[in-house]
């Protein structure tokens, strides 16, 4: 009897334990990244990015001509969906574990993660090294500095531009968009070009532009987010200027010219609302230029429209390659991100790819980029990345906050007709600087 | 034990023939509409999506061609396997667990078995919310994150599913413990062949609930999973949303593929699921 | 419910036994501990804490709580959990009573109806918000039925943007929780019905009693305990609401579908604010406390138990 219930209670021991090495065995290997280096002479390196299947592919190709430069590097690929990276790299990070940890990531925005202290700062290397910093577009390494040093390299630089239907501007008889067209221009031809129905709904859009657009129009009137894009202390969106880019934006949805972004979200996108001549025109980064491409389209581009008075303006920001602070391999890292980000590199291959607008004025001006394909107008690229500057986000860790909760859903209200700008403008404002002041701004 | 297929109790009256096609309407109606969603979803996923938007059903946009292109975007297999592995593991070894505790804190006498108890019960109120972040970084500290360990373990204590079992043990009269340990049983083959044996519909009703709920879980294998190869079918599904947000075939195909396995279990297992919530006396009587 | 208590005298001080049950209660007693206590600890600790990427930043005080106090955005997410509650749980036990009457009759095809009502509820939650997506988007299903529907009644109609107006987009939520839960409901409720004794209705009947006051009287109070059982399930499960905005509307727009599990889920996941995350996290479950107590406490009053 003594020796019954000793076995029974041994029993239950099991039972815990089983239940504890049933999952063991279910398990595979341990499935983080770069859990088993590669044993031998090469460096492994674990580098992240996010992308559509197409995407992987030409990172794919990059890592494959690093490595056949560099043997003694070894590349390890971590990727993920673009939803559903940045919940995952943060949960990577957040392990503290060096061998998980991704060493090279691509990332956005720098400055958050730089001030939680997990990426390393890159002045030292870039001192060393003579990395050449000044081949940049203008304003665009602010977007990857936190307190004044180089936290990234941005890989590309966003330069929004009109795409154009050159078959739909010719059934209308309108003449194809001039370098320097301004907004009343752009009124008449999107008059021209929008159609509707009996009801007076809009059957086919002349603009198809996504919500996140609207710091082009701010800017380009004289308008602003900050008074000071690093250490802000006040919102600037209710200040006329900014009121009337906001307002320019709204009215070309009120009166039924541009696609509402949430209709254009149900639509599919601008890529195939534009590719199914629903709209005659999109206004966006040349990241859609390979789609059109292959879809054999008759389109063009040209920059975009800006008002009388008003400045050519584009948004200096682009996502860029970090170094993980808790990397072993930093020196090798730096090898592979220098690489990265230099002609002849990885900028060559991702701007052959048509996939991005290099980062770097020399690969723009190469070959490269200079390719007999369309769109024709390159010099209409060209000039709208020449007029990069600050401006369409703030460079301080609590942007994403900021814009994710405040700013994008009151703007949200503005585009989906509820509300009129000056008005809702006045209210994000107020929100705003409440949030800036609540976490201590300006610093 | 009622049975709520052939009701015994009730109205007293049959209806008359014009209620009951009037009743009959309403509940077709009602059908409709829980139906036409599945309705949807399978007619869609058979057709291309310029079909689709144009409206246009005519018999030969038909085909198989949208399954077979999800299949080959999406590993739902392994969704599948890994949403097979987690609810089995959880459900059985969940109710293994509680079943243990609840059986001692129901039968067996320990010093501070009724103050634990009580520190159980005051836990049950406690929303999901309060432990998911801490449970994360518990996930992370064991080096469990992307693995099927931190999709299992969590789960496998349940304060509900003690509470529920350990009133139900409670109402099995003692006197068959008495009656056994007279003839020498331990503890454990008290649980084993007495009240495990006794407590059959509660444990079907409990497995019922504790698979559902490990089958749909969303939010907790939505964040402690990474990779594709480790997510379970509610998040490979979500995951594939994101990437297709307006690929109305494939989305609709996808979530076929996802549904089909689970309804025809349902279909053919009906009377468990739905006889199993009444069985549970979650009526309060 | 009555319990029988364990009878004393076969409880006896057994000093042999006491071991043996705290081995019993072990496995589950660790995952208790680690997985429960020890996480409604951290929550608590990082609460009160600055919490980033990388851990503990420092002790921050009431600061997270001050500052939920402060952020519109935390409470647009709370009224639009309100609304979820005060529509979802009254809606959903309504709609559930009623299919339960309806197939509490003797009449053919029970089965069937019982069968396709409790569909949705086995139904993964993610493939009812795609297809509901699909069925409400602006030119969508519904509302190229609605709009047939208007014109042949000759009213004019503008079909709603169910996922892209702030008007909408809470309805299209709480439209797909009624498909997707009101067959729980409705048999939980068939299967109170059921046990309601035929003596009573006969009983009933012999006063003079019809059918609405059969139903008034007799079968509204004996099912009251079910009732609010499903009435403090639903609501729990309401504060709790994630998935259904999460894959439908993405909380938008302009944060018009946000709900506090998802913006707690964003705090943390968006924002890296694990410590405001947290803050929420009890601030919910304050709520949840308060009015599970308040229903307990107001039970009283309407709910009838037979045993009274």
């Amino acid at each position: 009897m003594q020796l019954k219930r000793k076995m029974g209670i041994g029993l239950i021991l099991l039972v815990f334990v089983v239940s504890l090495s049933a999952c063991a065995g279910v398990a595979p290997q341990a499935a983080a990244p770069g859990a088993a280096p590669v044993a031998g002479e090469a460096v492994t390196i674990t580098w992240a990015f996010w992308g559509s299947p197409e995407e992987r592919a030409s990172h794919e190709r990059v890592a494959a001509a690093f490595m056949e430069e560099h043997p003694e590097i070894k590349i390890d690929i971590w990727h993920q969906p673009w939803n559903d990276y940045f919940t995952k790299i943060q949960a990577l990070w957040a392990s503290g574990d060096p061998k998980v940890i991704p060493d090279v990531a691509f990332l956005w925005p720098t400055p958050q993660y730089a001030a939680q202290g997990v990426l390393e700062n890159l002045d030292p290397y870039i001192e060393a090294s003579g990395y050449d910093l000044n081949d940049y577009w203008p304003g665009l390494l602010e977007s990857a500095k936190y307190q004044g040093s180089v936290y990234g390299l941005p890989r590309d630089i966003e330069v929004n531009i009109i795409y154009y239907n050159k078959d739909m501007f010719d059934a209308a008889g309108i003449p194809y968009p001039s370098e320097d067209w301004t907004w009343d221009d752009f009124l008449a031809v999107a008059e021209k070009l929008t159609q509707k129905d009996a009801n007076g709904m809009t059957t086919v859009y002349a603009l198809a532009a996504e919500g996140g657009k609207w710091p082009k129009w701010v800017n380009q009137n004289g308008g602003a987010i900050f008074d000071d894009y690093v250490n802000p202390s006040k919102c600037l969106l209710a200040e006329p200027a900014s009121v009337g880019g906001i307002q320019f934006f709204a009215d070309l949805m009120n009166n039924g010219y541009a696609m509402r972004p949430a209709d254009l979200n149900q639509a599919g996108g601008d890529a195939a609302v534009f590719m199914s001549g629903q709209a005659a025109m999109i206004l966006q980064n040349t990241s859609r230029v390979s789609a059109f491409n292959a879809a054999g389209m008759n389109y063009d581009v040209a920059p975009a429209p800006i008002p009388t008075g008003g400045k050519r303006w584009n948004g200096a920001g682009g996502a860029a390659w970090v170094m993980s602070s808790a990397s072993d391999n930093k020196d090798a890292a730096w090898t592979f991100i220098q690489w990265l980000q230099s002609d002849g590199g990885g900028q060559t291959i991702y701007t052959q790819a048509g996939e991005i607008f290099p980062a770097l004025q020399s690969v723009a001006n190469s070959p490269a980029f200079m390719t007999d394909q369309p769109p024709a107008n390159k010099q209409a690229i060209i000039i709208e990345a020449s007029a990069s500057d600050v401006g369409g986000f703030g460079y301080f860790p609590e942007w994403g906050e900021l814009s994710g909760s405040i700013i994008s859903p009151g703007l949200e209200r503005i585009w989906a007709g509820e509300a009129d700008p000056a008005g809702a403008l006045a209210d994000i404002c107020a929100q705003v600087d409440q949030f800036l002041a609540e976490r201590g701004y300006p610093k | 034990m009622r049975s709520i297929i052939a009701p015994r109790t009730g109205p007293p009256t049959r209806l008359s023939l014009p209620a009951q096609v009037g009743l009959h309407v309403i509940l077709l109606l009602f059908s409709g509409v829980m139906l036409a969603p599945f309705l949807v979803m399978v007619v869609v996923s058979l057709i291309p999506n310029s079909a689709f938007l144009a409206r246009d059903f005519s018999p030969e946009n038909f085909s198989l061609q949208n399954y077979v292109r999800t299949f080959q975007v999406v590993p739902f297999g392994r969704y599948y396997f890994n949403s097979i592995v987690v609810s089995v593991s959880v459900t059985v070894l969940q109710i293994l667990i509680s079943s243990l505790a609840a059986f001692a804190f129901a039968r067996l006498r320990f010093r501070g078995r009724d103050a634990l108890f009580l520190f159980y019960l005051a836990t049950l109120m406690i929303p999901f919310p309060v432990t998911l972040i801490p449970n994360f970084l518990i996930i992370k500290t064991l080096g469990w994150y992307d693995t099927y360990w931190a999709l299992i373990v969590p789960g496998l204590f349940s304060v509900f599913s003690t509470f529920l079992l350990r009133q139900y043990y409670r109402s099995i009269p003692l006197d068959f413990d008495e009656a056994a340990r007279m003839d020498g049983a331990s503890s454990l083959r008290i649980w084993w062949q007495i009240i495990i044996p006794l407590s059959g519909p509660v444990l079907a009703t409990l497995a019922i609930f504790v698979f559902q709920g490990a089958w749909n879980d969303f939010l907790w294998p939505l964040v402690v999973t990474t990779s594709e190869h480790m997510r379970t079918i509610p998040v490979g599904l979500a995951a594939f949303v994101g990437q297709y947000s307006t690929a109305w075939d494939l989305l609709m195909a996808g979530s076929v593929i996802a549904l089909l396995p689970v309804l025809v279990i349902y279909i053919l297992g009906q009377k468990w699921f739905v006889e199993g919530i009444a069985l549970s006396g979650m009526g309060g009587r | 419910m009555t319990l029988r208590t364990p009878s004393r005298s076969l409880f006896r001080w057994r000093p042999d036994q006491q071991w043996e049950g705290y081995l019993f209660i072990l496995p589950s007693f660790l995952g208790f501990l680690i997985f429960i206590v020890l996480a409604v600890l951290m929550s608590l600790g990082i609460s009160f804490s600055s919490w980033g990427l990388t851990g503990f930043r420092g002790v921050a005080g009431p600061a997270n709580y001050q500052q939920l106090w402060r952020d519109p955005v935390f409470w647009q997410a709370f009224g639009n959990t309100a609304f979820y509650i005060v529509t979802i749980v009254p809606m959903q036990l309504a709609l559930g009573l009623a299919m339960a009457v309806g197939l509490n009759q003797a009449i053919r095809g029970v089965t069937i109806y019982r069968l396709i009502y409790f569909m949705p509820v086995v139904t993964t939650i993610v493939a009812g918000a795609i297809v509901f997506r699909l069925l409400l988007s602006t030119n969508g299903p519904v509302n190229q039925g609605l709009a047939t529907l208007f014109s042949a009644l000759d009213i004019p109609f503008t079909p709603p943007n169910w996922l892209g107006s702030s008007q909408f987009s809470k309805w299209s939520v709480v439209i797909l929780t009624l498909w997707k839960n009101t067959g729980f409901t409705m048999v939980v409720y068939l299967a109170a019905l059921q046990g309601v004794p035929k003596e009573l209705y006969d009983a009933a009947h012999t006063d003079g009693a019809n059918a609405w006051q059969r139903f008034r009287h007799v079968t509204l109070p004996l099912i009251s305990p079910t009732t609010f059982f499903l009435f403090v399930f639903q609501m729990i499960g309401a504060f709790q609401l994630f998935t259904e905005p999460f894959v439908m509307t993405q909380g938008g727009p302009a944060n018009s579908s946000l709900s506090v599990v998802q913006y707690i889920y964003l705090a943390a996941f968006r924002d890296i604010r694990m410590d405001k995350a947290a803050a929420m996290a009890w601030v919910l479950f304050v709520f949840i406390f308060a009015f599970t107590l308040l229903q307990n406490t107001m039970q009283k009053r309407w709910v009838y138990y037979e045993s009274e």
